[in-house]
Protein backbone atom coordinates (compact mmCIF):
# COMPACT_ATOMS: atom_id res chain seq x y z
CA UNK A 1 0.00 0.00 0.00
CA UNK A 2 1.14 3.29 -0.84
CA UNK A 3 2.37 5.38 2.00
CA UNK A 4 0.00 8.90 2.59
CA UNK A 5 0.42 11.50 4.31
CA UNK A 6 -1.69 14.89 4.58
CA UNK A 7 0.40 17.78 3.60
CA UNK A 8 -1.46 20.88 4.95
CA UNK A 9 -1.99 23.99 2.19
CA UNK A 10 -4.35 27.03 2.00
CA UNK A 11 -7.02 27.31 -0.23
CA UNK A 12 -5.34 30.52 -1.32
CA UNK A 13 -2.38 29.34 -1.26
CA UNK A 14 -2.39 29.73 -5.66
CA UNK A 15 -4.81 33.10 -5.91
CA UNK A 16 -2.93 35.04 -2.74
CA UNK A 17 0.46 36.40 -4.36
CA UNK A 18 1.81 38.68 -1.06
CA UNK A 19 2.96 42.24 -1.88
CA UNK A 20 1.20 44.98 -3.54
CA UNK A 21 -1.46 44.92 -5.85
CA UNK A 22 -3.48 47.96 -7.90
CA UNK A 23 -3.26 51.49 -7.64
CA UNK A 24 0.30 52.22 -6.49
CA UNK A 25 1.18 53.94 -3.16
CA UNK A 26 0.22 54.03 0.14
CA UNK A 27 -2.12 50.86 0.06
CA UNK A 28 -5.82 51.93 1.51
CA UNK A 29 -6.90 48.53 2.14
CA UNK A 30 -4.58 45.96 3.83
CA UNK A 31 -5.67 41.93 3.27
CA UNK A 32 -4.14 39.53 5.36
CA UNK A 33 -5.17 35.45 5.04
CA UNK A 34 -4.49 34.27 8.65
CA UNK A 35 -3.74 30.09 8.03
CA UNK A 36 -3.33 28.39 11.33
CA UNK A 37 -6.07 28.54 13.48
CA UNK A 38 -8.40 25.91 15.40
CA UNK A 39 -12.00 26.89 14.56
CA UNK A 40 -15.25 24.63 16.40
CA UNK A 41 -18.59 25.28 15.66
CA UNK A 42 -20.88 24.70 18.63
CA UNK A 43 -24.55 24.21 17.86
CA UNK A 44 -26.72 23.08 20.98
CA UNK A 45 -28.56 20.59 20.70
CA UNK A 46 -32.62 20.86 20.89
CA UNK A 47 -33.28 22.14 24.23
CA UNK A 48 -30.10 22.07 26.06
CA UNK A 49 -29.37 26.01 24.83
CA UNK A 50 -29.15 26.58 28.39
CA UNK A 51 -26.87 23.96 29.08
CA UNK A 52 -24.55 24.64 26.50
CA UNK A 53 -24.49 28.73 27.56
CA UNK A 54 -23.37 27.35 30.83
CA UNK A 55 -20.90 24.80 29.55
CA UNK A 56 -19.32 27.85 27.36
CA UNK A 57 -19.04 29.88 30.69
CA UNK A 58 -17.27 27.44 32.76
CA UNK A 59 -14.73 26.39 30.03
CA UNK A 60 -14.07 30.19 28.54
CA UNK A 61 -15.34 32.41 31.37
CA UNK A 62 -17.47 34.23 29.32
CA UNK A 63 -21.03 33.74 28.08
CA UNK A 64 -21.27 32.41 24.58
CA UNK A 65 -22.89 35.14 22.57
CA UNK A 66 -26.81 34.96 22.10
CA UNK A 67 -26.75 37.45 19.64
CA UNK A 68 -24.79 38.55 16.59
CA UNK A 69 -21.56 39.47 18.77
CA UNK A 70 -18.09 38.12 19.04
CA UNK A 71 -16.75 37.91 22.49
CA UNK A 72 -13.09 37.75 23.26
CA UNK A 73 -11.58 35.77 26.08
CA UNK A 74 -7.48 35.90 26.92
CA UNK A 75 -6.91 33.03 24.42
CA UNK A 76 -10.14 32.47 22.24
CA UNK A 77 -12.97 34.49 20.64
CA UNK A 78 -16.41 33.19 20.46
CA UNK A 79 -18.22 34.12 17.23
CA UNK A 80 -21.96 33.89 16.98
CA UNK A 81 -23.28 32.34 13.54
CA UNK A 82 -26.66 31.54 14.25
CA UNK A 83 -29.61 30.85 16.50
CA UNK A 84 -28.02 29.00 19.49
CA UNK A 85 -24.81 28.26 17.86
CA UNK A 86 -21.12 30.09 17.47
CA UNK A 87 -18.01 29.50 16.69
CA UNK A 88 -14.90 28.99 18.88
CA UNK A 89 -11.50 30.47 17.39
CA UNK A 90 -8.15 30.32 18.73
CA UNK A 91 -4.98 29.91 18.08
CA UNK A 92 -3.84 26.29 16.74
CA UNK A 93 -3.57 23.87 19.38
CA UNK A 94 -5.45 26.07 22.03
CA UNK A 95 -9.11 24.94 21.76
CA UNK A 96 -8.66 21.87 19.69
CA UNK A 97 -12.11 19.90 19.35
CA UNK A 98 -10.70 17.36 21.47
CA UNK A 99 -10.03 19.78 24.17
CA UNK A 100 -13.52 21.79 23.97
CA UNK A 101 -15.51 18.64 23.19
CA UNK A 102 -15.77 17.48 26.53
CA UNK A 103 -16.45 20.74 28.02
CA UNK A 104 -19.79 20.41 26.02
CA UNK A 105 -20.47 16.72 25.99
CA UNK A 106 -24.28 16.34 26.49
CA UNK A 107 -25.10 19.75 25.68
CA UNK A 108 -23.54 20.61 22.22
CA UNK A 109 -22.89 18.85 18.98
CA UNK A 110 -19.61 20.26 17.25
CA UNK A 111 -17.69 20.11 13.92
CA UNK A 112 -14.24 20.92 13.82
CA UNK A 113 -13.71 23.90 11.01
CA UNK A 114 -10.00 24.38 10.84
CA UNK A 115 -9.19 23.25 7.83
CA UNK A 116 -12.98 24.16 6.13
CA UNK A 117 -12.84 28.00 5.99
CA UNK A 118 -10.30 30.62 5.36
CA UNK A 119 -10.03 33.54 7.83
CA UNK A 120 -9.20 36.78 5.72
CA UNK A 121 -8.66 40.30 8.22
CA UNK A 122 -9.32 43.24 6.53
CA UNK A 123 -8.09 46.31 7.64
CA UNK A 124 -6.63 49.94 6.26
CA UNK A 125 -8.18 53.33 5.71
CA UNK A 126 -10.56 52.23 2.61
CA UNK A 127 -11.37 48.73 4.11
CA UNK A 128 -15.05 50.58 4.72
CA UNK A 129 -15.52 51.60 1.44
CA UNK A 130 -14.23 48.57 -0.07
CA UNK A 131 -17.01 46.45 1.76
CA UNK A 132 -19.31 48.24 1.19
CA UNK A 133 -19.26 47.15 -2.10
CA UNK A 134 -19.83 43.49 -1.57
CA UNK A 135 -22.34 43.60 1.62
CA UNK A 136 -25.32 45.66 2.65
CA UNK A 137 -24.38 45.33 6.30
CA UNK A 138 -23.74 49.08 7.67
CA UNK A 139 -20.30 48.96 9.08
CA UNK A 140 -20.39 52.95 10.29
CA UNK A 141 -18.67 52.95 13.35
CA UNK A 142 -22.33 53.34 15.19
CA UNK A 143 -23.70 51.09 13.72
CA UNK A 144 -20.72 48.08 13.85
CA UNK A 145 -18.69 48.51 17.11
CA UNK A 146 -15.80 46.75 17.91
CA UNK A 147 -17.35 43.10 18.92
CA UNK A 148 -20.44 43.38 16.44
CA UNK A 149 -20.89 40.13 13.93
CA UNK A 150 -22.71 39.07 10.99
CA UNK A 151 -23.87 36.13 9.62
CA UNK A 152 -24.37 37.39 6.07
CA UNK A 153 -23.52 37.55 2.07
CA UNK A 154 -21.32 38.67 0.08
CA UNK A 155 -21.43 37.68 -3.63
CA UNK A 156 -23.67 35.21 -3.08
CA UNK A 157 -21.34 33.28 -0.74
CA UNK A 158 -22.04 33.23 3.04
CA UNK A 159 -19.78 34.89 5.29
CA UNK A 160 -19.65 35.00 8.93
CA UNK A 161 -18.37 38.59 9.02
CA UNK A 162 -16.81 40.52 12.92
CA UNK A 163 -15.07 43.37 13.97
CA UNK A 164 -11.74 42.60 15.98
CA UNK A 165 -10.09 45.10 18.22
CA UNK A 166 -8.75 48.31 16.30
CA UNK A 167 -5.12 47.99 15.17
CA UNK A 168 -2.74 51.18 14.61
CA UNK A 169 -6.15 53.29 15.23
CA UNK A 170 -7.83 51.26 12.23
CA UNK A 171 -10.89 49.25 12.22
CA UNK A 172 -10.09 45.74 11.86
CA UNK A 173 -12.56 43.31 9.65
CA UNK A 174 -12.33 39.50 10.42
CA UNK A 175 -13.89 37.23 7.72
CA UNK A 176 -14.70 33.30 7.79
CA UNK A 177 -15.37 31.81 4.31
CA UNK A 178 -15.88 28.35 2.99
CA UNK A 179 -12.63 26.93 1.84
CA UNK A 180 -14.01 25.99 -1.69
CA UNK A 181 -15.60 29.74 -1.94
CA UNK A 182 -12.58 31.26 -0.77
CA UNK A 183 -10.48 31.65 -4.07
CA UNK A 184 -13.40 33.08 -6.05
CA UNK A 185 -14.15 35.70 -2.76
CA UNK A 186 -10.62 36.81 -2.69
CA UNK A 187 -10.27 37.65 -6.08
CA UNK A 188 -13.85 39.58 -6.02
CA UNK A 189 -11.95 41.43 -2.69
CA UNK A 190 -9.02 41.92 -4.67
CA UNK A 191 -11.25 43.94 -7.71
CA UNK A 192 -13.31 45.88 -4.78
CA UNK A 193 -9.99 46.94 -3.33
CA UNK A 194 -7.84 47.77 -6.43
CA UNK A 195 -8.79 50.96 -6.91
CA UNK A 196 -7.63 51.72 -3.19
CA UNK A 197 -4.33 50.05 -3.34
CA UNK A 198 -3.59 46.62 -1.36
CA UNK A 199 -1.52 45.50 0.18
CA UNK A 200 -1.57 41.64 0.50
CA UNK A 201 -0.12 39.12 3.07
CA UNK A 202 -0.66 36.00 5.06
CA UNK A 203 0.65 35.26 8.22
CA UNK A 204 0.39 32.23 10.67
CA UNK A 205 -0.63 34.39 13.45
CA UNK A 206 -4.17 34.88 14.73
CA UNK B 1 -37.45 44.51 0.47
CA UNK B 2 -35.93 43.84 3.02
CA UNK B 3 -37.13 41.48 6.36
CA UNK B 4 -35.62 41.69 9.90
CA UNK B 5 -35.10 38.85 10.97
CA UNK B 6 -35.66 38.12 14.74
CA UNK B 7 -32.18 37.06 14.79
CA UNK B 8 -29.92 38.54 12.55
CA UNK B 9 -31.65 42.27 12.22
CA UNK B 10 -32.82 44.09 8.91
CA UNK B 11 -31.63 42.46 5.69
CA UNK B 12 -31.85 42.62 2.23
CA UNK B 13 -34.10 40.54 0.41
CA UNK B 14 -31.05 38.23 -1.31
CA UNK B 15 -30.30 36.62 1.56
CA UNK B 16 -33.71 35.13 1.99
CA UNK B 17 -35.29 32.47 0.26
CA UNK B 18 -39.19 32.16 -0.18
CA UNK B 19 -40.74 28.50 0.37
CA UNK B 20 -44.73 29.83 0.78
CA UNK B 21 -47.86 29.64 2.42
CA UNK B 22 -47.41 28.89 6.11
CA UNK B 23 -50.85 27.84 7.19
CA UNK B 24 -50.91 24.32 5.81
CA UNK B 25 -50.46 22.10 8.32
CA UNK B 26 -49.80 18.27 8.00
CA UNK B 27 -52.99 16.31 8.94
CA UNK B 28 -52.90 13.54 10.78
CA UNK B 29 -52.40 9.54 9.10
CA UNK B 30 -55.88 8.90 9.23
CA UNK B 31 -57.43 11.39 7.56
CA UNK B 32 -58.02 10.61 4.72
CA UNK B 33 -57.20 11.35 0.99
CA UNK B 34 -59.25 14.30 0.72
CA UNK B 35 -57.36 15.86 3.61
CA UNK B 36 -53.98 14.95 2.30
CA UNK B 37 -54.61 16.53 -1.01
CA UNK B 38 -55.83 19.62 0.18
CA UNK B 39 -52.37 19.74 2.19
CA UNK B 40 -50.02 18.88 -1.03
CA UNK B 41 -51.87 20.84 -3.54
CA UNK B 42 -54.31 23.00 -2.89
CA UNK B 43 -53.26 26.77 -1.98
CA UNK B 44 -54.90 29.72 -1.25
CA UNK B 45 -54.41 33.07 -3.42
CA UNK B 46 -54.32 35.81 -1.06
CA UNK B 47 -54.93 39.11 -1.63
CA UNK B 48 -54.22 40.66 1.46
CA UNK B 49 -51.86 39.65 4.37
CA UNK B 50 -50.20 35.88 4.56
CA UNK B 51 -48.22 34.08 7.02
CA UNK B 52 -45.39 32.39 4.64
CA UNK B 53 -42.35 30.73 5.18
CA UNK B 54 -38.68 32.40 4.42
CA UNK B 55 -35.38 31.00 4.71
CA UNK B 56 -32.32 33.62 5.79
CA UNK B 57 -29.75 30.88 3.66
CA UNK B 58 -27.56 33.70 2.97
CA UNK B 59 -27.42 34.57 7.31
CA UNK B 60 -28.21 32.53 10.30
CA UNK B 61 -29.68 30.05 8.61
CA UNK B 62 -33.09 30.07 10.17
CA UNK B 63 -36.64 29.44 9.17
CA UNK B 64 -38.79 32.37 9.42
CA UNK B 65 -42.69 32.97 9.35
CA UNK B 66 -43.57 36.16 7.71
CA UNK B 67 -46.51 37.90 7.28
CA UNK B 68 -47.05 39.62 4.10
CA UNK B 69 -49.52 41.70 2.70
CA UNK B 70 -49.15 40.56 -1.24
CA UNK B 71 -50.74 43.74 -2.26
CA UNK B 72 -48.35 46.35 -0.49
CA UNK B 73 -45.60 43.77 0.01
CA UNK B 74 -45.71 45.13 3.58
CA UNK B 75 -44.31 42.91 6.29
CA UNK B 76 -46.02 43.01 9.69
CA UNK B 77 -44.54 40.40 11.02
CA UNK B 78 -41.34 38.36 11.55
CA UNK B 79 -40.67 35.67 13.64
CA UNK B 80 -39.09 32.60 14.47
CA UNK B 81 -41.14 29.27 12.56
CA UNK B 82 -41.73 26.39 14.52
CA UNK B 83 -39.12 23.79 14.67
CA UNK B 84 -35.71 25.89 14.10
CA UNK B 85 -34.27 24.38 17.04
CA UNK B 86 -33.74 28.08 18.66
CA UNK B 87 -34.12 28.15 22.55
CA UNK B 88 -36.30 31.64 21.21
CA UNK B 89 -39.18 29.73 19.13
CA UNK B 90 -42.33 29.04 21.38
CA UNK B 91 -40.53 31.35 24.08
Amino acid sequence: MAEFSWEVRSPLERALVAGPYGVRGDAGVSLTEIRSFDLIQVMARRGKAADMAEAARARFGVAAPDAPKAVGTPDATLIWSGPDQFFVLSKAGKHSIEAVGSAFAGSASLSDQSHARVLTSVSGTKARAMLAKLTSIDLHQGAFPIGAAAATSMDHTSVTLWRGDDRDGQAVFNLLVFATFAESLWHTMLDAAAEYGVNIGHSDEL
Amino acid sequence: MRIVCPFCGERELGEFTYLGDAKPARPAADAGEDAVFDYVYLRDNVAGAMSEHWYHGGGCRAWLKVTRNTLTHEISAVEPAAGVGAAKVGA
